[in-house]
């Protein structure tokens, strides 16, 4: 994330190291925003690494002779080797794989428990069945309890922040190219372009956004999670589009625009290669914080019980889970606390970008 | 200034044409209409036969095309007809008036007591900015900002309404309501709304005095604050009448802002705690493919939406001399 050196206004003498040198510098002073960074990190992670933190399938196998990698069916089921359907394994692994080759041998995820079924007595030695409805308290076998037909919120939630992470990322990726695009072309082009984009803003802005969702998810007929994603990126743009129109109406005016406007640059290149470099930076401030609602949006409509359809655990989906019945307090306690947290990391980590980016403010910090 | 109001008013009016036209649209292809949503609910036994059904979409105007059922819609309006509820067989005006009072008592109350607690604790922060305790309090409140409303009603309902039981779980009066004297009725009310008015408050609270202690460090950094204390005027005095006078003009923006959260309610909230206010009534409206409350309760929302924005900008050129739109 460089300048490109013709955008950049003369450089003078004081930032050898450049504005995103400086902004990061600044950043990493901010402990807090810092910490945010490196726990959105750790999530990341976490979703990643989610088949071989919480599952029932065996992260590594050696079976007939064979290499099976079993857990990659938690990314994408068609990865699932059909030569254990073939088999008659019924998804149950430990005790089908000595069975049926006493040679094989596996290495299983940290935890085993399933976010999608219930796990039953013997399938793992020592492990009894998993606990249904009031009795699935926290304990031993399942860290942070079970729902009501028995299936561990750990798992579900290792696998869930898959989803919170996606959408946060996708729909605001989405969000970003509309909102610049739009915002670009209002402030650049100005005139007659500006009253109709600004118009349609105005529009996006005021009608209702639950309106707006739930017809667009109602109109889909099996909306998945990859259409949540489009529609809250289709409608969470407004403010992005705002801000950037207000940075290239500021940023239209300055010398080196015109200076490259002079030297014939076409327009579509002064506005990409010139001014977006410059206005990237207050950008990216309401991008985070769109982020932390996209992970609100998301989980409230899953709340509201129009989430993304079963097989896709969401933290949302479990917290919707524990409303019917609040004896159940850890159906509701750790995936609040878990979209909480994901929200505070992210709305920490704008506030850091803001700070460090704003020179005004970078001023007053000192 | 009129022409300036004038001329924001009729953008206004064309901007609302087009929200009504697109929210028209979208609710119409919703699948599903309002007759056969309520067939599901009811018994086989009870079933319309399709003669009536035919006859119930002439008299909405089902039958027609959704682009002419707008202009109908719209030729209604400038009447000032909302028109009737197709599954509450009532007029969407009274609706809207049955429902108001109770957002109104939520928002009413919490709005205050934001804005009573968070003046205050802006100018403390300001004052002891830095030191221990402000750092705690602020950093608390950030964190309560971040903190989801529906989280933090599930929470409160499961300990003081599941394990201690003080208060009630939801809804906004006992079933003993109508028995009950007027300070019964009071004191039952008050009960049943602590928890919703505490999810309502603690985000704006936070909000509000974020926003004060920004703009409050922003004037002190100003040349005449300095001035001010080189003569030595006495601390309070610069704090209450040079600093925070001038952080007054955000702020008074700022109400013009609130205006359609006032009225619209929260839907989550409300449908969270039962509470039969605008945003539950707007939340069953769209599960009931009820046409004219949803386009009666977008109507009102985008109507308040820009009001609050005008509002914001004619009292902000109202607060500062600078701001001038002549």
């Amino acid at each position: 994330m460089t300048l490109p050196s013709e955008s950049t206004p003369p450089p003078g003498d004081a930032h050898p190291i450049g504005f995103w040198g400086e902004a990061w510098r600044q950043y990493r002073k901010r402990k807090l925003a810092l910490g945010a960074l490196y726990f959105v990190g750790w999530l990341i992670l976490v979703a990643i690494l989610a088949p071989a933190i919480a599952g029932t399938k065996p992260i590594v196998c050696r079976y007939k002779g064979h290499w099976y990698f079993p857990a990659t069916a938690y990314w994408n089921p068609a990865w699932e080797n059909p030569v254990f359907y073939a088999d008659r394994f019924r998804k149950i692994y430990p005790r089908n794989l000595k069975d049926k080759d006493p040679e094989s041998w596996a290495v299983f995820p940290l935890v085993y428990q399933d976010p999608n079924r219930r796990v039953r007595e013997g399938e793992w030695p020592g492990q009894p069945e998993n606990p249904t409805g009031i009795d699935g308290v926290p304990n031993r076998w399942n860290w942070f309890g079970t729902n009501q037909a028995g299936v561990d919120v750990f798992a579900q939630m290792v696998h869930g922040t898959k989803t919170a992470l996606l959408v946060g990322f996708v729909s605001m990726g989405i969000a970003g190219l509309i909102g610049i695009t739009v915002g670009a072309l209002a402030g650049y082009l100005g005139g007659v372009a500006d009253l109709l984009l600004s118009r349609f803003m105005e529009v996006v802005m005021c009608i209702p956004t639950l309106v707006l969702i739930l017809a667009l998810i109602a109109i889909l007929e099996r909306p998945t999670i990859w259409h949540m994603m489009a529609i809250i990126g289709c409608t969470g743009w407004t403010t992005i589009a705002r801000l950037t129109r207000a940075e290239f109406l500021r940023l239209r005016e300055a010398d080196f625009v015109t200076a490259a406007a002079a030297l014939g640059v076409g327009r579509l290149r002064i506005m990409l290669r010139y001014i977006l470099p410059n206005a990237l930076a207050p950008i990216l401030v309401p991008i985070t914080f769109g982020i932390a609602s996209a992970i609100l949006i998301e989980s409230g409509l899953s709340f509201l019980g129009f989430g993304a359809p079963p097989p896709n655990p969401s933290w949302g989906a479990l917290l919707n889970s524990g409303r019917s019945n609040l004896q159940l307090w850890w159906l509701v306690f750790f995936p609040g606390t878990a979209i909480f947290l994901a929200v505070l990391a992210y709305n920490l980590i704008g506030e850091g970008l803001q700070d460090a980016t704003d020179p005004k403010l970078r001023e007053a910090a000192k | 200034m009129l022409t300036y109001l004038l001329r924001r008013c009729l953008i206004g009016g064309v901007t609302l044409l087009l929200i009504s036209f697109v929210v028209y649209g979208l609710v119409r292809n919703m699948p599903g209409t309002p007759l056969t949503v309520q067939m599901g609910e009811t018994d086989p036994s009870r079933r319309l036969n399709p003669a009536d059904i035919e006859r119930m979409r002439k008299s909405y105007g089902l039958d027609k095309p959704w682009p002419i059922a707008y202009v109908q819609w719209l030729g209604r309006l400038a009447q000032l007809d909302l028109g009737r509820s197709i599954s509450r067989k009532q007029p969407v005006s009274r609706l809207i008036a049955e429902r108001i009072g109770a957002t109104l008592i939520l928002s009413l109350v919490s709005l205050s007591l934001a804005y009573l607690l968070s003046i205050p604790w802006g100018l403390i922060a300001t004052v002891r900015s830095g030191r221990l305790d402000e750092r705690c309090i602020s950093t608390a409140l950030y964190v309560l900002y971040s903190f989801p409303t529906y989280v933090a009603a599930l929470f409160l309902q499961i300990v003081f309404a599941v394990r201690l039981g003080w208060l009630p779980l939801f809804g906004m009066t006992s079933d003993n309501y109508a028995s009950l004297s007027f300070g019964g009725k009071a004191y039952d009310v008050l009960l049943h709304a602590l928890m919703p008015i505490t999810c309502f408050t603690y985000t704006s609270l936070a909000y509000y005095s974020r926003f004060i202690r920004a703009n409050l460090q922003e004037v002190i950094r100003q040349d005449y604050i300095r001035t001010a204390r080189a003569k030595g005027v006495h601390p309070v005095v610069v704090i209450m009448h040079h600093a925070f006078r001038n952080t007054l003009i955000p702020l008074v923006t700022m109400i013009g802002l609130t205006l359609p959260g006032l009225l619209g309610g929260s839907v989550i909230l409300e449908q969270i705690f039962t509470w039969p206010g605008m945003g539950r009534l707007f939340f069953e409206s769209i599960g009931e493919r009820d046409y004219p409350t949803i386009m009666g309760l977008t109507l009102m929302f985008s109507v308040l939406t820009l009001a609050g924005q005008l509002l914001a900008d004619v009292l902000y050129a109202a607060v500062d001399p600078r701001v001038s739109y002549s």
